[in-house]
């Protein structure tokens, strides 16, 4: 499949590269020399300097050829006018990003119509990203499949749960009350994440991650060892569109929010847009004012400023404070891996989540929705079980799926079922697997 | 070694040696057909090499596949070296060259695609040796890390780095996007233009053996020949002389514009600069040497080359010219006239070609004409800047700007390559060699040339050297060939520094 991406920034980068991994024909332009030269010796992609709204350009590159046009720079009218200039030349299929969620949501213009097939905006991804992980709070990751008939949820080990110590075979006996399947851990102070076989023993501080159906996620708390908590107070930092955007779906939630924002204006603009929210003026990175503003009575912190490393800090203030739920925006991809280890509880990335959204559209088979784990860099992914697809012709425990791989559960007509040894998939139903970014092409093999 | 990857390094050294056992192999027939004891030296060679191979391999299969930048140097530099001792083992097993010495040197020489050789008497050798001594030629051309990248997609990214270790010029074109996909163009196309002047030559006259043997020695730009009078030996025969020097000429040329022209788009091959220089440089330098042949040819100077004519004075002139012209600009070395017998002029003027070499991208060795344009263009500015400080004059190569970094690593590659030479010159003296044949030889070797100027001129050989002389100019045509940075960059204390 060719596959053109324009914008080389860390969205494109990071989808040429989970492309890359399964031998797509991928061509990333950019304007900036350095950015292609890293990329060009950091993934197989052949790199293009240029400014890509110049129909030259394109037309060189053969863009009547290509299957996937991906605009993804920062700069939303530029991916617009790409987006409609390339389906003009014959591209197959066009996605823009974008930063006014407003065009995602309206049904009063048709974008189709003049060339933009799907559109993506990170800050509305992260924004519903911080209300369901505001859903779940014990857990640190979640995500939802079917409305959340099954769920994959990621949190660390408490010192006291009873799985310390205990292998995945011994604890899938002990609890065989419980669904759940464990599906990847990452061990304290490790980077890598393991995908765990029979033999694997679960530790103290490990995170964790597991699909499990709806109705078990209340026994859950107990094996991980912790007590359920409801949020109700919470404070969010900085009043970007992210945060708006977050204040407002958790507002309606019912939730009490303190919205802190440094610019005056910016702040009384967002008071009157926000009448059930309390937004205070002040800078975040003063722990005074934190206090003043009762920040150990929260129950959950969101910190989305434009500066990561003032979300991070100010997370780290608030756990320190005693707030039980963190969460932190970040810009620089890199820090994603480490956020166990600095101990705030969830860090989210927005380039990442709309790499994640965008990679669904450039799917071949039959995927449903596609999601990453915050913390670690492997992906998950829901297939629709076509017929007669080499998945459907063995017993679970006999598909080969290498160690970089593990299905997650079955949804069939709208239960979840746990997958485990001797379990058979039919088709029709929907399965999530859980996998690497090199194994991608592997899994997808299966289902067609 | 903390931080190398050892593992996949190893396994991949295990593959190309299985590859290179597999050529080996393919010499076995020749010798088979001809009813040589040989035969079963060759075999040996070749089953040793792929078992070395696979035992390298085996036990490293499970290697993780991260490959940094530290890594593929290391892939390639010791890949060569593997190359090289595995290389010589059909000469040793054979006793076809008995000498560790001379099988090194006559090895490198031959996957450094130089051409210089230590044998005094080619036609006396084995037919199963002088084919391997050919395929020696023509894995070492495109590379055989770009063959394994080719046939083995194991390394979706880390190919890339390897790639471009071992591909000569200042940067890697890539003609697909993806990596594995370009290597098997490239080998495609080798492959396709020696078959094709397999064939044009066979038609011409020459038998089939020497058909094979030189389409393999010029589709590399290699040199070695079957004959030991080299093509010299088809004086009487033009037409495979001219059939010889177009593919020399292809061969010195870009693969990637080759790609172009097969795909029928001959107008961009006119539109990239270096070949531009480099179609009408050899146009002008054949000219310029035809008309010294024909008017100023030193009457002292005689030389011991038989030269009928069959199509006359001038045309004889005109075909030698053409003939040395390319094959010293492309670094094959094939010899069909002593052009150190013209006269001085001509004599220093192919001597300066040495220093100038064939296309970026193409299988020929030296400095390449790219980095030459560019070189000179950016002293030629360096005037205007004199006139105008504050001006922002960049060099454009080719419609489009040449960035800083690239100006300056070509500088360093140009001010590194003399200096190189002059060292290399002052050594080669020390090993007993005169002054004129100390130059000759290292410009030659780190040119991965062939024939050179004094007692190596192109109607002698590399025989007479001492031993310390050979193992040190094999040791610069190693060094030409993956382009002085590859194999210079692991004695630098740095690139063993843990970070």
């Amino acid at each position: 499949m060719k596959i053109i991406i324009v914008g080389a920034g860390d969205v494109g980068f990071h989808l040429a590269k989970l492309l890359s991994f399964e031998s797509q024909d991928i061509y990333l332009v950019d304007m900036d020399a350095e950015k292609l030269e890293y990329a060009g010796s950091h993934i197989d992609v052949i790199t293009i300097k240029g400014d890509a709204t110049s129909v030259k350009l394109l037309k060189q590159i053969n863009i009547d050829k290509a299957d996937i046009f991906l605009a993804v720079t920062e700069s939303q009218n530029t991916n617009f006018t790409l987006a409609v200039i390339a389906k003009k030349l014959g591209a197959k299929k066009t996605i823009a990003r974008i930063s006014n969620h407003e065009f995602s949501q309206t049904t009063d213009i048709d974008f189709a119509e003049i060339g933009i097939d799907v559109m993506i905006s990170p800050g509305e991804l992260a924004a519903d990203e911080i209300r369901m992980l505001i859903n779940q709070s014990a857990f640190n990751d979640t995500i939802e499949f079917e409305n959340g008939v099954l769920n994959i949820l990621g949190s660390t080990l408490e010192y006291n749960s009873p799985l310390i110590n205990l292998t995945v075979q011994e604890a899938r006996e002990k609890f065989s009350d419980i669904d759940f399947i464990t599906i990847a851990i990452k061990p304290e102070n490790s980077g890598e994440t393991i995908i765990p076989r029979g033999n694997t023993v679960y530790g103290a501080n490990d995170q964790i991650y597991f699909s499990t159906p709806k109705e078990s996620i209340k026994k859950l708390y107990k094996l991980m060892g912790k007590t359920p908590f409801g949020v109700k107070d919470i404070m969010i930092l900085g009043a970007s569109k992210i945060g708006v955007k977050a204040a407002r779906n958790l507002c309606d939630s019912k939730f009490n929010i303190k919205l802190i924002e440094l610019d005056k204006e910016r702040a009384k603009d967002i008071a009157e847009k926000l009448p059930n929210a309390l937004i205070i003026k002040g800078d975040g990175r003063n722990v005074e004012l934190l206090e003043e503003e009762n920040i150990s009575e929260m129950d959950a912190f969101i910190a989305v400023t434009g500066n990561s490393e003032t979300n991070i800090m100010s997370c780290l203030v608030a756990k320190s404070k005693g707030v039980k739920k963190t969460i932190a925006l970040v810009e620089n991809m890199d820090y994603i891996n480490i956020s166990q280890t600095i101990g705030i509880d969830t860090l989210i990335n927005k380039k990442l989540l709309a790499a994640s959204a965008i990679f669904k559209h450039v799917r071949k088979g039959e995927v449903l929705k596609l999601a990453n784990l915050h913390n670690v860099d492997a992906e998950v992914l829901e297939f629709r079980v076509k017929e007669n697809s080499p998945v459907t012709k063995k017993l679970i425990k006999d598909v080969k799926l290498t160690k970089k791989g593990v299905f997650a559960g079955v949804i069939r007509n709208g239960v979840a079922l746990m997958t485990f040894g001797d379990f058979q998939i039919l088709a029709g139903d929907k399965a999530v697997v859980f996998c690497l970014p090199e194994a991608i092409h592997q899994v997808e093999k299966l289902f067609n | 070694m903390k931080g190398i990857n050892t593992k996949i390094i190893i396994s991949f050294l295990g593959l190309t040696s299985m590859l290179n056992g597999v050529f080996m192999l393919i010499a076995v027939p020749f010798s088979i057909y001809h009813n040589e004891p040989e035969q079963w030296g060759i075999l040996n060679a070749g089953i040793t090499t792929i078992l070395i191979g696979f035992l390298f391999w085996f036990f490293n299969r499970n290697a993780p596949k991260n490959l940094h930048k530290k890594e593929g140097y290391l892939i390639v530099t010791l890949g060569w070296l593997m190359l090289t001792f595995t290389g010589t083992l059909p000469y040793l097993f054979t006793g076809s060259i008995p000498s560790f010495t001379n099988a090194i040197f006559e090895t490198i020489s031959g996957y450094s695609t130089t051409g210089s050789s230590i044998l005094t008497d080619i036609e006396s050798m084995p037919k199963g040796i002088l084919f391997w001594r050919s395929a020696t030629h023509w894995i070492g051309g495109m590379g055989i890390i770009v063959l394994t990248v080719a046939i083995l997609p194991l390394l979706g990214i880390g190919g890339m780095q390897l790639f471009m270790a071992e591909a000569p010029g200042p940067s890697a074109d890539k003609m697909h996007p993806r990596i594995t996909e370009t290597a098997k163009r490239l080998w495609l196309i080798y492959f396709l233009l020696t078959f094709t002047e397999f064939f044009l030559l066979k038609i011409a006259g020459m038998t089939w053996f020497d058909a094979i043997n030189h389409a393999m020695a010029t589709m590399s730009t290699g040199g070695f020949s079957t004959k030991n009078a080299s093509v010299a030996h088809w004086n009487g025969t033009p037409m495979i002389q001219y059939i010889i020097t177009i593919f020399m000429f292809i061969a010195g040329a870009n693969f990637v514009l080759t790609y172009f022209a097969l795909k029928g788009r001959i107008q961009k091959v006119f539109k990239s600069e270096e070949f531009r220089y480099y179609f009408f440089g050899v146009i002008g330098l054949t000219v310029l040497i035809t008309i010294i042949i024909v008017n100023f040819q030193d009457p002292n100077l005689v030389t011991s080359i038989h030269h009928p004519k069959p199509w006359g004075e001038t045309e004889s002139a005109f075909r030698h010219a053409a003939f040395q012209v390319t094959s010293v600009l492309t670094t094959t070395g094939f010899v069909t006239a002593d052009f150190t017998m013209w006269n001085y002029f001509a004599t220093m003027l192919m001597f300066s070609l040495f220093f100038i070499g064939g296309s970026a991208g193409s299988t020929s060795g030296g400095i390449k004409i790219v980095r030459h344009i560019v070189m000179i263009k950016n002293s030629f500015f360096e005037f205007k800047k004199l006139l105008h400080p504050n001006a922002i004059i960049p060099i454009r190569y080719d419609g489009s700007g040449v960035p800083k970094n690239i100006i300056y690593n070509i500088l360093a590659f140009f001010v590194l390559y003399m200096l190189i030479f002059i060292i290399s010159s002052i050594t080669l003296t020390f090993f007993g060699l005169d002054f004129e044949s100390a130059l000759g030889a290292t410009a030659s070797s780190l040119g991965n040339i062939g024939p050179a100027i004094g007692t190596v001129s192109p109607v002698d050989n590399f025989a007479h050297l001492s031993i310390g002389a050979k193992w040190f100019c094999s040791f610069l045509m190693l060094i030409g060939r993956l382009e002085l940075f590859t194999v210079l960059i692991l004695f630098t204390p740095f690139f063993w520094k843990k970070n």
